[in-house]
């Protein structure tokens, strides 16, 4: 044989297709809606249950209060203390935890499909029984301020702070993190309080994947949940992110830094946003991974960096895209100098008909990996239900990504990426880093690692 | 429950071709993908002196192009084709790895079969990769706080060059490095005869042997290099280092131990044992010191698991006006006591379920198993442990860990790490 099979890439074999599992659906009449994905691939099962109220919904003042009771859920219920909460679970060989984004607060459960059941009753008990006990409560208190104390001392918190604040201004996204005051105002009463207007069945959801009995599963759902009263769904009202008019650049002095961590952004679209397609198409051009633009430019041809990147937070209400890296102090100026390079380009010339395609095959391609294990099929049909994303989101995800043209990748990148009106962070040595970056905005302000104006 | 539960075996199909290279496929079609994984029998542990660090550069320069694949062709084609990718390198092997969708096999096959054939060195790439890694360096170790405290670590518990320095390098020794270097490496390292392939998902058996033939199989074997010698004194003696961390905000202890190699009985042993001590929030460490004193804001440990002398960690992060030499006692006391006594009966059916739990989760992977399945080819010669480690586990018995305990954990022969903050914050 020749070497000529060597010189290109192999044809690909036929495809072969890929069918997620057909959910079971039902309510039950306190309003909880129960979702049932049958997996038998492995005998594991994975139970979550998402409440629509999660930091964002904290009332003014209380920041911290949902993250708050999602961590004491675990420690402490009617039947059992902390200590043995743990002990059971783990003697499982199972998993418990609650924890809230800005948009949700999820309790999630998994084990052997051997041990369901009794995992399923504990997840209840943990979320309808907690007793929020004092002593822990004060162990709460006191480890969170320590834990807040200690985020400061890394670069990626104290930037994406500050890029949160900038960028979400009075719209509650703005808060990344209580602060130890917020902390230290936690009471007892309040979390008891809280706990029962807001974990309520008429504004949650249980997904259950895996390996389960249906009836059986349906039953002992009845018996956990079927008695837990509906409440009313409290209002929120949000502040609208701010119309950034001008350019900004915020440094945060972080003396003895050995790279510059660089978040610069803007606001850009929802998770139910119409132009999502487009957008994370077009990301995935720009900066989403390793043979993106700017990771191709910042990494492989100037070597300034490990990685960059651009990145999409959709959130439910709203959303930001950002690029990213963390890079040598010297060159600081040369890396902004290099994005906006990348996200000029991207707004002002069509990208090429062959990165279009390449954008897409990925975002096609990877899809079954990422439901490969019941985690990550899990995590696709929690977000599908918890952004009300449509029914066959999951089969029709494919052919939206391949709509897409490098039209619709001009148009967005227009729409959404305002390099003159972005806001600039950067967490490294103020004095190495100011002069390299004064001619990128008429506006330069300096903080310190606690979050104070300089 | 033991009885109750059979886990599945993988199925295994073991062979070499004529060229030395160990093949092994595990056949799954759960899902329509495959995973591939290459690794390589070289590691920092084989760097000589003043090129540590060079093992991963050159990882880095596995991603620059090979005759037929222009420089970051690899992370092109494999993400167009929808797949996922990366390398590592540890101290025990240098690994590469693709999961793809499955009808893209012949791809993740052309692309690392080139590599492996005709790796392509310039200065310019190795310049450019140089600071790339001079940056994931600064990134994962200098710019974070206690970024530095494992290496640091692994200078005290082990004497052998081959085990103490580090996997990351040093920035001169970075600098040293030379083409001539990568080339020779290559050569040396790179033989088909020095690794291991491991396919597992879905696929045809006879095709993907096929095909493997046809990529792999005139890539010539080389001599290999002489085995490498990594025994160490038994003895770390007890040392005792201060590091001032310029960006750690509290003080922080790591304490280490050496034990021995990965699937001794007594590394098994102490493997269960740490679970006992610091793994979860039922263990005894997080019972005494987060709960119970509400001494420590983190604790912390693991197993670092070699071929030859491995070591076990616990560390943590005090409150900031406790007392570290008694969070030590409180440590030493619960060793003392699992070694007088063993492991309670609870504990022994929490690992026999977390065990088993955690053979289940890896196995649902194509790239857990296909790595999992990697590593006993290549360090053991022996993929079907992959089948029969859960087994090996789970027969350890309460005075197996009892005794390793009392053997390895002593007070005095272990090496203490204090981390003091040294900001100008």
């Amino acid at each position: 044989m020749t070497t000529n099979f060597r010189q290109s890439p192999p044809e690909a074999l036929s495809p072969i297709a890929f069918d997620i599992p057909r959910p079971f659906r039902t309510k039950l009449d306190n309003g909880l809606q129960v979702v049932l994905f049958p997996d038998e691939r492995v005998p594991l099962v994975s139970y979550r249950l998402a409440f629509h109220y999660g930091d964002a919904n904290d009332p003014k003042g209380k920041t911290g209060l949902t993250s708050a009771i999602a961590s004491m859920l675990t420690e402490g219920t009617e039947s059992y203390t902390s200590r043995q909460l743990a002990e059971k679970i783990e003697r499982l060989g199972a998993s418990l935890s609650a924890h809230s984004s800005d948009d949700f607060t999820v309790v999630s459960a998994s084990s052997l499909s051997l041990y369901a059941t009794e995992v399923l009753d504990m997840l209840a008990e943990a979320l309808l029984r907690p007793t929020f006990p004092e002593n822990e409560l004060d162990l709460y208190r006191r480890n969170t301020v320590e834990h807040l104390k200690f985020q400061r001392s890394q670069s990626s918190f104290l930037a994406g702070e500050q890029a949160a604040r900038l960028v979400y201004g009075e719209h509650p996204y703005a808060t990344v993190s209580p602060n130890a005051a917020d902390v230290e105002g936690l009471v007892k009463e309040e979390l008891v309080e809280f706990h029962a207007k807001t974990f309520i069945p008429n504004n949650a959801i249980l997904i259950a994947v895996g390996d389960v009995e249906r009836n059986e599963f349906l039953k002992e759902v009845q018996a956990q949940f079927g008695d837990w009263q509906p409440e009313t769904i409290p209002e929120c009202s949000f502040a609208a992110p701010p119309e950034r008019a001008t350019r900004t650049i915020t440094i945060v002095d972080r003396p003895d830094s050995a790279q510059s961590n660089i978040v610069m952004g803007n606001i850009a679209i929802g998770r139910t946003s119409p132009d999502y397609f487009p957008v994370i198409v077009m990301n995935q051009v720009l900066g989403a991974g390793a043979s993106s633009r700017v990771f191709m430019n910042l990494r492989e041809e100037k070597g300034y960096t490990y990685g960059a990147y651009t990145r999409l937070n959709t959130k439910k209400l709203a959303g930001d895209i950002e690029a990213t890296a963390e890079v040598r102090n010297e060159v600081t100026g040369d890396s902004l100098k290099e994005f906006f390079y990348e996200l000029e380009r991207i707004r002002v010339d069509k990208v090429g008909d062959d990165e279009l395609a390449d954008a897409q095959s990925f975002l096609t391609g990877v899809f079954p990996i990422r439901a490969e294990t019941q985690d990550g099929l899990t995590n696709l049909i929690v977000n599908q239900h918890l952004y009300g994303l449509p029914a066959d989101y999951l089969e029709t995800y494919r052919s939206n990504v391949d709509a897409v043209t490098v039209d619709d990748v001009r148009a967005v990148a227009e729409k959404y990426i305002h390099p003159d009106r972005m806001a600039i962070v950067i967490v490294g040595d103020a004095e190495q880093v100011l002069p390299q970056v004064e001619s990128y905005a008429e506006t330069i302000e300096v903080y310190d690692t606690e979050g104070n104006k300089k | 429950m033991s009885e109750t539960f059979k886990l599945q075996p993988l199925e295994l199909i073991d062979y070499t071709l004529e060229n030395g290279l160990r093949v092994v496929l595990n056949p799954d079609t759960a899902i329509p993908v495959v995973s591939m994984a290459v690794y390589y029998n070289v590691g920092s542990r084989n760097e000589r002196e003043g090129r540590t660090g060079f093992a991963h550069l050159f990882e880095h320069m596995m991603f620059q192009g090979s005759e037929n694949v222009p420089k970051a062709g690899h992370f092109q084609h494999i993400m167009k084709a929808g797949g996922t990718m990366n390398g590592t390198t540890s101290s025990e092997r240098t690994n590469y790895y693709e999961t793809l969708p499955a009808n893209q096999l012949p791809l993740g096959l052309w692309l690392e079969s080139d590599r492996m054939r005709s790796l392509a060195v310039t200065q310019e790439n190795l310049d450019n990769q140089r600071e790339a890694v001079k940056e994931e360096k600064r990134l994962r170790y200098d710019n974070q706080p206690y970024g530095q405290i494992f290496d640091l670590i692994n200078e005290m518990i082990y004497k052998n060059f081959a085990n103490s320095h580090s996997t990351i390098g040093s920035m001169e020794h970075l600098d040293a490095a030379t083409v001539e270097d990568v080339q020779e490496f290559f050569r040396v390292y790179y033989a088909p005869n020095n690794a291991v392939l491991v396919l597992s998902g879905a696929f045809e058996i006879e095709e993907a042997r096929a095909m493997i033939e046809t990529y792999f199989g005139d890539i010539p074997k080389q001599n290999l290099p002489p085995d490498l010698d990594v025994s160490e004194p038994k003895e770390v003696a007890a040392t005792y280092r201060e590091w001032e961390d310029k960006l750690a905000p509290f003080p922080a202890f790591l304490i280490g131990w050496k034990i021995p190699q990965r699937r001794s009985p007594e590394f098994y042993a102490l493997y269960l044992a740490g679970k006992i001590l610091y793994d979860g929030e039922s263990s005894r460490l997080y019972q005494k010191l987060v709960k119970g004193e509400e001494s420590v804001i983190q604790l912390f440990g693991f197993t670092d698991e070699r071929r030859g002398p491995s070591s076990i960690f616990v560390g943590a992060i005090p409150k900031p006006d406790k007392d570290l030499s008694k969070i030590r006692e409180t440590i030493n006391q619960e060793i003392h006591d699992l070694a007088a006594k063993g492991p309670t009966s609870e504990e022994m059916e929490k690992l026999e379920n977390q065990l088993v739990n955690d053979a289940v989760r890896l196995r649902q992977s194509s790239m857990a198993r296909a790595q999992a399945i990697a590593e006993f080819a290549l360090y053991d010669g022996d993929p079907a442990l992959v089948n029969r480690e859960l087994g090996e586990l789970l027969a350890v018995k309460p005075e197996h860990i009892r005794n390793a305990v009392g053997t390895y954990l002593h007070t005095e022969n272990r090496a203490l790490l204090d981390v003091v903050p040294a900001g100008q914050g």
